[in-house]
C-alpha cells in the first residue's frame, strides 16, 4: 500500500464532494434536520387519548367516574354520545380510540351487590396503544372504586378497613420516568447514521463505472486496498460530523440523559461508521449500475435498520430465527451500544461484546470489498 | 471575410451570447444557414460549438441575441422548432439496452411519424445506416461507427428539414467517417439544412460553408475555397533551407512577411504578395548568409488556415 | 398525445425486460422483507427475561413466583442469591425484570398486613417496561385477591367483609386478543410499498439525464405531460404487481383477517401507489444526478415512515408534527389499510383519506410536470 496513491484518491474524492454542493448539503444538513424533526415524532407515550363517554344512567356516580378520566393526563373526553350507533361511528372513524359505557342499572347494582361493571370499548387495531390505555384505565377505575368505597363506609359510619394483602413496590432503572423518547432517540441516531453512511459510499464505485472514469483508474497501478481506504477516508470525516450533530442534538436538545463517557462514544461511533461505510463500498463494488446499487443499499439498510435493530421493536420479543438474523445487521450493535452508553453509562469494558462484533464485522466487510474489487471493466 | 448570405435562410443566429456565470461561452455570434446547405462548425474543444447548437435546439437559453430556426424564434417557441429539427448530441444518447429497431420505433413514436409511414421510414433509416441484418442487435453491442449512423437514422426518422449534428464523427474510424459524410451529403441534396460541428479540421472540406470558432467567437466564415484563398489575408510560401532556426528569426523582420512558422523541416511564410516576396526574399536571406534551397508558392490547406487564424486570434486576445 | 406516451411505455418495458437482475430485485427482497419484518414488528411483550431473589423461602413466596412462571409473560432466567446478583443481571441486560421477595414476606401476609413485592425494571425500553409492569401488577393483584379470599374464609368461615368495587370490563374491538401482528402486518404492506415504489421511480428520469438519453428526448417535440405520464404507467403496473405480492404474503402467511370490502382496499392501494409514484418522479425531476436522487430518497423515506403512524401514534406527536403528517400519503393509506383489514369500514368512513391521497397524487404529478423543463439548465 502506497501512501501517495491513497492520498491522491482521497484528495480526488474530497474535491468531488466539494464540487457537488447539493450532495454535500444533503449529507450534512439532512441528518441535522431529521434529528430535530423526528426527535419529536418518536414517541410511544400515551397522552390525552380521545375518549367517548356513553352514560346510560346519568347519575352523580357515573358523572364522577368521567371526572376521574378527565383528570387523568392519559385521557381527554372528546365526545359524549347517547347511543351505541354514535359510539360505533366514533370508534370507526377513529375520532375516539376508547369508549366508556356506564350501564343503566349502575348505581342499583352497586347498592345491591356491591359490585358494578363499567364497560371499556376500545379500538384495539393498534394493540400497543390499546394495551397501554387499558392499563391506565384500570388504574383510573381502581382509584374511582376506592373513592366509592371510602364514601360508602363513611355513610354507614363503619371504620375504614382496607384489605390490601400485598403491595408491589416497583423501581425503574436507567430510564426512571419511563419516557419512550429517552430510549428511542439514541436508536434514532443509529438509524440516521446507518442511512447516512450507506448512502455516502454505496454509489462511489458504480458512479465511476457509469461515467467511464473507472477505465482510467484501473489502468493505473493503484491497488484495490488503496482505492478503498482513499475513498473511505473523506467519508469517515463527513460521518464524524454527522454523528456529532446527531449526538449533540440528542443529548442537549432532547435532553436524553447521557451517562457514559465521550471516549466510549467516539470509539464505538468510529467503529460503526467504518462498518457502515465499508458496507456501502462493498455494495458499490459488487453492483454495476447505480440504480441497482442504490436499490440494494436501500433494501439492506433502510427497513432492516428501522425494524430489526431493536430501535423500537425489542429484539428479544422476535422469533429465534429472526433474532439470529439480526446478528447480521450492523446497526443492531450500534443501537445496543448507544442505548447503553446514554442511559446505563456503560463503558468500553461492559460493551466489549457488541464492540468485538462490530470490529469483526467491519474487518470482514473490508476484506471482502478489497478482494472482490477486480481491476477489470467487464 | 465573406459571410455569404444564403437566399433562403433556415437557421439565423444574430448576436448570440451565452454566459455561464462570468464565463462567456458564446460571444456575439451571427450566421445564417440556407436550405440544403451543409454548414460546418470548426474549432478546438471548448470553443463553444456545442453550446451554440444547444441554444439552437432550445436546450439552453441565450443570454442575449436571437436565434431563428425554420423562421421560429427558439427562445419563444422551442416546441415548434423541435418538430422541425433532428439532433445528434455529442454524447451518444440512444438507449443502449434497446435494440436497433426498438430505438427507431421509440423515436418514431416520440416524433409521431404516421403509422403508415413508419415501417418505410425505419427501413430507410436502417438502409441508410447500413444496419440491414442487425435490426435486433442491442445497441450496446454495436461498434462506434454503427452507433453513430443509427443515431443519425433516429434523428432523420421524422424527415426534419433541419439537422443539428454535434461532433457526430468523434471517435469514429476514418472509413466510417467518410461514409457518414456521404450520408450527410445525400440528405443535403434532398434539401435538408445541416449544421454540423467537428474538431477534425479536414472534415471542413466536406462542408458547403464552414465557420471557425475560437473561444466563443466566430473568427472566419466561408466556403472551403474562400477560406483557403482569402482567410489568411495573404499568400503562403514554402521555404526550405539549411538552418531553420536562424532563418525563422531573420524572416520575422523581413519586409512583406506577415508571419512565419515551422512546418515539418521547412517553413511556411505568410506574405502580403507572393509575387513580390518570391522576387525579394531570396536576396534578403542570401545577404544574411541563409540562402533558401527552395522557395515556392503553395495552396494552403484548411488546416494551415485554421492553425494560423487560431494562433493569430489567441495572440490578439492575450494582447487585449 | 397517446402515441408518444405509448412509445415511452413500450420503451420502459423493453428496458425492464432486458434488465435481468431487476426481476430478481423486484420480487425476492420484497417477499423476504415482508416475511422477516412481519415477525419483527411487534410491541407485544412475552417471555420477559426475569431474575428472582427469594429471601423468604416460604410456601407463600414460592406460590407467588409460580404465578409468574405459569404465565407466558415472564421467563425466569436467573435465581439470584443476593441483591448484588440482581443488580448485575440487570446491568448486563441478562434480565429485564427482577422480582425480590424479602424475608418475612409470608409472616406479614399471614398477619393480614401488607407484604411488599419488590420489582426492579430495566426502563431502557420504556414501552416494554411499562407493559411488563402492567403484567406484574396484574399477576400480583390476582395473587393478592386469591390470598385475601382464602384468608378471610379461614378466619371467619364466610366470604369475608363486604367489598364495594367498580370493575372495568374490557371489550377490545377489531383485535380482541390484542395481537400485535394484526396491527403491524397491514402497516408493513403500506411501508414496504412506499419504500419500494419511491425507490423505483426516483431514478426514472434522473438516470436518463445522467446517461444522456434525456437530451435526445428533450430536442423532440414531446410535451412534459406526455413524458411524465409515459413514465408513470409502466411503474404503476410494476407497483401494482408489488402491492399484490405484498398483500398476498401479508394476508396468506400471517393470516391477518380481512374484514372489509376488497374493492375499497384496491381503490386505496391504487391511489396510494399513484401518490408514491408521483413522489418518486418529483424526486427524479428535481435531481441532476443519481447520487442526489439516492440521498434525497433516503432522507425523504425516513420521515415519511416515522411520521405515518406506523409505529409511533400520531396523536402522541406535538401539534406541528401532526400537521406535517397531513402531507404524508402513507399516513392516509395506513388508515385505509388498517380500516379495511381490521375494522371492516368502507367508503363512508374512509372517503376523506382516499380523497387526500388523490389530491396528493394530483399535486405531486402536476408539480413534476411543471418542474420538468425541457432544458439543460
Amino acid at each position: 500500500m502506497r501512501w501517495r496513491r491513497l492520498k491522491a484518491i482521497a484528495v480526488k474524492e474530497v474535491l468531488q464532494i466539494w464540487r457537488d454542493p447539493r450532495s454535500l448539503m444533503i449529507a450534512l444538513l439532512l441528518p441535522f434536520t431529521q434529528m430535530f424533526l423526528l426527535g419529536y415524532g418518536v414517541n410511544l407515550d400515551l397522552k390525552h387519548l380521545p375518549v367517548c363517554t356513553f352514560d346510560r344512567e346519568g347519575s352523580q356516580l357515573s358523572q364522577a367516574l368521567f371526572k376521574h378520566f378527565q383528570a387523568s393526563q392519559y385521557f381527554t373526553i372528546a365526545r359524549n354520545v347517547t347511543s351505541y350507533a354514535e359510539l360505533t361511528a366514533a370508534i370507526d372513524d377513529a375520532t375516539c380510540g376508547f369508549a366508556i359505557v356506564v350501564p343503566p342499572d349502575f348505581s342499583e347494582r352497586l347498592n345491591d351487590t356491591g359490585s358494578a361493571p363499567v364497560q371499556a370499548i376500545l379500538d384495539a387495531s393498534d394493540d400497543n396503544t390499546a394495551n397501554l390505555a387499558l392499563g391506565y384505565a384500570t388504574a383510573v377505575v381502581a382509584g374511582y372504586s376506592a373513592d366509592v368505597q371510602l364514601h360508602w363506609f363513611d355513610r354507614q359510619g363503619r371504620p375504614l378497613q382496607q384489605i390490601e394483602p400485598m403491595t408491589v413496590q416497583s423501581r425503574v432503572w436507567f430510564n426512571e420516568d419511563l419516557e419512550s423518547r429517552n430510549f428511542i432517540i439514541p436508536g434514532l441516531v443509529a438509524v440516521i447514521m446507518a442511512l447516512v453512511g450507506a448512502q455516502l459510499t454505496s454509489l462511489t464505485i458504480s458512479r465511476e463505472r457509469e461515467r467511464g472514469t473507472m477505465e482510467l483508474l484501473v489502468s493505473t497501478p493503484v491497488k484495490p486496498v488503496e482505492l478503498m481506504f482513499g475513498k473511505l477516508a473523506p467519508y469517515l470525516v463527513l460521518g464524524w460530523l454527522d454523528a456529532a450533530f446527531c449526538l449533540v442534538i440528542a443529548a442537549l436538545w432532547f435532553a436524553v440523559p447521557f451517562r457514559g463517557t465521550l471516549v466510549a462514544l467516539f470509539l464505538t461511533t468510529t467503529l460503526f461508521l467504518v462498518a457502515v461505510l465499508s458496507i456501502g463500498y462493498l455494495l458499490s463494488v459488487l453492483i454495476r449500475s447505480q440504480v441497482g446499487a442504490s436499490q440494494i443499499a436501500l433494501v439492506v439498510t433502510m427497513l432492516p435498520t428501522v425494524l430489526l435493530s431493536g430501535y423500537v421493536f425489542p429484539i428479544d420479543q422476535m422469533p429465534t430465527v429472526v433474532q439470529d438474523i439480526t446478528y447480521l445487521l450492523y446497526s443492531r450493535y450500534y443501537v445496543t451500544i448507544l442505548k447503553a452508553v446514554f442511559l446505563k453509562g456503560s463503558g468500553i469494558l461492559e460493551l466489549m461484546t457488541p464492540i468485538l462484533f462490530l470490529a469483526v464485522y467491519a474487518s470482514a466487510v473490508m476484506i471482502l470489498a478489497a478482494r472482490s474489487f477486480r481491476k477489470r471493466l467487464d | 471575410m465573406n459571410a455569404g448570405q444564403p437566399a433562403e435562410p433556415r437557421i439565423i443566429a444574430e448576436d448570440l451570447v451565452k454566459r455561464f456565470g462570468s464565463f462567456v461561452a458564446v460571444d456575439h455570434v451571427s450566421f445564417r444557414v440556407g436550405r440544403g446547405e451543409i454548414f460546418g462548425f470548426l474549432g478546438p474543444n471548448g470553443a463553444g460549438k456545442s453550446t451554440i447548437i444547444r441554444i439552437l435546439c432550445g436546450l439552453l437559453r441565450p443570454s442575449a441575441g436571437r436565434a431563428l430556426v425554420a423562421g421560429i424564434d427558439v427562445a419563444r417557441d422551442a416546441e415548434r422548432v423541435r418538430e422541425r429539427i433532428g439532433y445528434m448530441s455529442q454524447k451518444f444518447s440512444l438507449y443502449r439496452d434497446l435494440d436497433v429497431e426498438e430505438n427507431l420505433k421509440f423515436f418514431g413514436g416520440i416524433y409521431r411519424v404516421p403509422r403508415a409511414e413508419l415501417g418505410e421510414r425505419i427501413r430507410f433509416a436502417i438502409d441508410m445506416a447500413g444496419l440491414g441484418g442487425r435490426e435486433h442487435a442491442l445497441v450496446s453491442n454495436l461498434a462506434g461507427g454503427w452507433q453513430q449512423r443509427l443515431a443519425l437514422g433516429c434523428a432523420v426518422l421524422h424527415r426534419p428539414p433541419i439537422l443539428f449534428l454535434d461532433e457526430p464523427t468523434s471517435g469514429v474510424e476514418p472509413a466510417s467517417r467518410r461514409r457518414f459524410w456521404d450520408l450527410i451529403h445525400a440528405l443535403a441534396a434532398d434539401g435538408v439544412s445541416v449544421l454540423v460541428s467537428t474538431h477534425y479540421m479536414d472534415e471542413a472540406e466536406y462542408c458547403h460553408r464552414a465557420a471557425l470558432i475560437n473561444q466563443g467567437r466566430l473568427i472566419a466564415v466561408g466556403s472551403p475555397e474562400e477560406l483557403k484563398n482569402t482567410a489568411l489575408g495573404g499568400d503562403l510560401l514554402l521555404l526550405e533551407c539549411e538552418m531553420l532556426g536562424p532563418t525563422l528569426a531573420a524572416l520575422q523582420s523581413a519586409p512583406g512577411v506577415l508571419d512565419c512558422s515551422v512546418f515539418g523541416n521547412s517553413l511556411h511564410v505568410l506574405v502580403g504578395s507572393a509575387e513580390r516576396s518570391l522576387r525579394e526574399l531570396p536576396d534578403y536571406l542570401a545577404q544574411r548568409r541563409l540562402p533558401p534551397t527552395r522557395l515556392v508558392r503553395i495552396q494552403p490547406s484548411l488546416e494551415d488556415v485554421f492553425v494560423q487564424l487560431i494562433a493569430v486570434d489567441s495572440a490578439k486576445r492575450r494582447a487585449a | 398525445m397517446f402515441e408518444r406516451i405509448i412509445a415511452i411505455i413500450i420503451k420502459e418495458f423493453i428496458e425492464l425486460r432486458r434488465d435481468n437482475s431487476a426481476r430478481f430485485r423486484l420480487i425476492v427482497p420484497t417477499i423476504l422483507q415482508m416475511l422477516l419484518f412481519g415477525y419483527a414488528a411487534t410491541y407485544e411483550v412475552y417471555h420477559v427475561s426475569t431474575a428472582v431473589l427469594d429471601l423468604d423461602h416460604s410456601q407463600e413466596s414460592r406460590e407467588l413466583l409460580s404465578h409468574f412462571t405459569a404465565s407466558n409473560r415472564f421467563d425466569v432466567v436467573e435465581e439470584a442469591r443476593s441483591q448484588r446478583d440482581i443488580t448485575a443481571a440487570i446491568d448486563r441486560s441478562d434480565a429485564a425484570v427482577a422480582l425480590v421477595i424479602h424475608a418475612g414476606f409470608a409472616e406479614l401476609l399471614r398477619k393480614g398486613r401488607s407484604a411488599p413485592l419488590q420489582v426492579i425494571v430495566d426502563g431502557t425500553n420504556s414501552n416494554t417496561a411499562l407493559i411488563a409492569l402492567g403484567y406484574v401488577n396484574a399477576i400480583a393483584a390476582n395473587f393478592a385477591k386469591d390470598y385475601a379470599t382464602d384468608l378471610a374464609q379461614r378466619i371467619s368461615g364466610t366470604a369475608g367483609a363486604r367489598q364495594v368495587q367498580v370493575v372495568l370490563e374490557q371489550r377490545p374491538w377489531f383485535n380482541p386478543d390484542l395481537n400485535g401482528r394484526w396491527f403491524f402486518v397491514p402497516g408493513l404492506i403500506g411501508t414496504l410499498t412506499l419504500v419500494i415504489v419511491v425507490n423505483l421511480t426516483a431514478f426514472a428520469i434522473v438516470r436518463e439525464r445522467e446517461v444522456g438519453t434525456l437530451e435526445q428526448i428533450m430536442v423532440s417535440p414531446i410535451r412534459p405531460v406526455e413524458f411524465i405520464l409515459g413514465k408513470t404507467v409502466p411503474f404503476f403496473v410494476i407497483g401494482l404487481f408489488q402491492v399484490a405480492l405484498i398483500v398476498a404474503v401479508g394476508t396468506l402467511w400471517f393470516q391477518v383477517p380481512f374484514a372489509g370490502n376488497p374493492l375499497v382496499l384496491v381503490l386505496g392501494s391504487v391511489l396510494f401507489l399513484l401518490s408514491t409514484l408521483a413522489l418518486g418522479l418529483l424526486i427524479s425531476t428535481l435531481c441532476s444526478t443519481q447520487q442526489q436522487a439516492f440521498s434525497l430518497n433516503f432522507f425523504i423515506l425516513n420521515p415519511f415512515f416515522i411520521l405515518s403512524g406506523f409505529s409511533f401514534p400520531i396523536s402522541s406527536m406535538p401539534q406541528v408534527l401532526q400537521w406535517l403528517t397531513y402531507v404524508n400519503p402513507l399516513r392516509y393509506y395506513l388508515v385505509v389499510i388498517r380500516g379495511t383489514f381490521l375494522k371492516g369500514v368502507g367508503l363512508g368512513v374512509l372517503w376523506p383519506e382516499l380523497a387526500a391521497m388523490a389530491a396528493i397524487a394530483l399535486i405531486l404529478l402536476a408539480t413534476s410536470i411543471l418542474r420538468f423543463r425541457k432544458s439543460l439548465e
